[in-house]
């Protein structure tokens, strides 16, 4: 296998049942290095869960149930980063591998200040690292320089987004996960996030793997898709193929 | 190799007694009713076939119980972390003891004492009320030490002694079967409130956004300050109830034992359900007292036994035992 289309992220037969229904029934999917792969479908297709069981989080909710009692979480299937089976490791391990996850609704520290959200993020990467990756940021999203100093629970929710995603780059990924990145934006600011991560993928070779419920903005920039209902994958493949798939247009791109 | 997942489902006899069937027969009808029958008459027969030592222990069970009650309603309900349980306690037991000690018969002091003493604590705590989180567990917190503090360096209501010969329950079942009586009704009464009158529904909101409340038109504080009197009722009817156990009234009244033993209670217990801070009472109060001959390693014992519960067991008794009499466990394959 050439290094070009080496396989980063392999899920295989993924199940994930909350108590007794199942979130995610039989996923498979692969992530080419340095490419980007989207993930669409509706509210409750799988994709947070999905999203959440890659980066570990789901070992944490799984804790936090058993501790009140509450839906039980299991799940089946294999995880593979770089050839290795993750499938039980704790996420500071993952995150430490480079798997990184931006989560869902941004989830920036709110009392803190965006440059403190930062300096969190590249808490992992060494002092030279983190001064670099910290001007890369701030390169890629100029619009954060002067609101470095603000509370990042008062910035709009724009800037948060591009402050989560500054935080998730600080930490070095090999793997980017994007929860929703684009959620509750404005049009013209859908558009300039979506250029922001192609060139973050162009630029580092930082493998993305996006989720969105729209797909049209995401569209143009992403390499591979998969298509999610009801936790199983229905369609998958290349942009192009997707695009000229009639019932995929009306139903996930509104085209 | 096949992989296999435990299934949790619904007992058939749930599923019939959530719906018309319900009535159908004899044992859906005691799948519902049962568990708080065998509540019921476990209450009703304590009082008789105790010796006389765990008598007086049930009686204090009983305060305690009350207590955690109202603690459980303010914190699973309401979102308010009280540790106004001695607050409570002193506030009932003083306002009895003073006006029996003026002539007030027992029968008129105690109900005169549980609603003015409610008042009266709801007064002392409405400048909190407004505010989220740890601020009203510090406030009625220190209440306590305040007025204990106060009654000792002013020597006001007796002082350090307290005030003695106060007019004491004519004899033991009285004593008890007033508790059980109480007991039964608060604790029906407050699972009815939280879970099927308006006032329930509200609070169970304030608790989980108070925004959405205000933005519904709702005075916030002034739900609060409802649901803070409910819980001061109890515990001051707890105090009055002590103050004519003992016929004497004094600053232990204000001892920090009423406020932390609840919060005990709840968690081992279980949060969320009313029920869950009184079983947790049933047991913790009667463990204390059972440890009493070990002397001085009693409370070593007893603070085991807590972390026990708390790191393995968490999810409280009751929602254990719940999910157990509900649901049962097969293994699927996947």
């Amino acid at each position: 296998m050439s290094p070009q289309n080496e396989i980063l992220l392999e899920v295989k037969d993924l199940m994930v049942f909350y108590e007794n229904a199942v979130a995610i029934n039989n996923v498979s999917l692969r992530c080419q290095k340095g490419k980007i792969t989207g993930i669409f479908g509706a509210n409750s297709a799988g994709k947070s869960t999905l999203m959440s069981t890659i980066a570990g989080l789901i070992l944490d909710l799984k804790k936090k149930e058993e501790r009140k009692g509450g839906e039980r979480i299991s799940w089946f299937g294999e995880i593979k980063f770089r050839g290795k089976d993750i499938t039980n490791v704790e996420p500071f391990e993952r995150a430490s591998m480079g798997i990184i996850l931006c989560p869902e609704r941004r989830q920036v520290f709110p009392e803190s200040t965006a440059l403190e959200n930062l300096k969190i993020g590249g808490y992992l990467a060494t002092k030279e690292q983190a001064r670099t990756s910290l001007e890369y940021v701030l390169d890629l999203f100029p619009e954060l320089k002067p609101l470095l100093k603000r509370e990042a629970g008062f910035l709009s929710g724009g800037e948060q987004q591009m402050l989560a995603t500054g935080r998730a780059l600080m930490a070095q990924p090999k793997l980017l996960l994007l929860d929703e990145p684009l959620l509750g934006l404005a049009p013209s600011v859908e558009a300039r996030l979506a250029k922001a991560i192609k060139k973050i993928n162009e630029q580092t070779d930082i493998t993305v793997v996006l989720s969105e419920q729209y797909a049209r903005p995401v569209f143009p920039i992403i390499d591979h898709g998969y298509v999610l209902e009801n936790g199983s994958v229905v369609l998958d493949g290349t942009s192009e193929e997707l695009m000229n798939n009639p019932d995929v247009l009306s139903a996930y791109f509104g085209i | 190799m096949p992989e296999l997942r435990k299934e949790r489902l619904d007992r058939g006899v749930k599923v019939r007694a959530e719906s018309i069937y319900a009535i159908s027969s004899m044992k859906e009808i005691m799948f519902l009713i049962g568990p708080g029958l065998v509540l019921v008459i476990l209450l009703l027969i304590l009082p008789v076939s105790l010796p006389s030592f765990w008598q007086r222990i049930m009686a204090l069970t009983g305060v305690y119980v009350l207590l955690s009650i109202g603690f459980g309603f303010l914190a699973s309900y309401v979102g308010l972390v009280s540790l106004g349980g001695a607050l409570f306690v002193g506030m009932g037991g003083y306002i009895s003891g003073l006006l029996n000690s003026v002539g007030v018969p027992m029968f008129l002091s105690i109900p005169v004492a549980t609603i003015a003493g409610a008042l009266i604590c709801t007064l002392v705590l409405l400048p909190v009320l407004p505010l989220r989180g740890v601020y009203f567990a510090i406030v009625s917190f220190v209440y306590p030490l305040f007025a204990a503090r106060l009654i000792a360096a002013l020597g006001i209501f007796g002082g350090t002694d307290g005030i003695a010969g106060l007019d004491v329950m004519p004899n033991v079942y009285v004593l008890l079967y007033v508790m059980v009586a109480v007991v039964i009704v608060v604790m029906f009464g407050m699972s009815r409130l939280v879970n099927y009158e308006d006032l329930g529904l509200v609070l169970r909101g304030v608790k989980d956004n108070e925004q959405a409340i205000k933005a519904s038109g709702l005075n916030l504080t002034w739900y609060k300050a409802q649901a803070v009197f409910i819980a001061a009722a109890m515990g001051c009817f707890g105090g009055a109830y002590l103050t004519h156990l003992y016929g004497w009234v004094g600053m232990s009244l204000f001892a920090t034992d009423f406020s932390i033993l609840p919060l005990a209670a709840t968690v081992v217990g279980g949060t969320g359900t009313i029920y869950g801070p009184v079983i947790g009472a049933m047991l913790l109060v009667p463990i204390s007292e059972a440890l009493r001959p070990f002397g001085t390693l009693r409370i070593v014992f007893y603070a085991v036994i807590l972390v026990f519960f708390v790191v393995f067991f968490s999810e409280g008794i009751l929602d254990y035992l719940k999910r157990k009499y509900e649901q049962f466990e097969h293994w699927v394959r996947v």
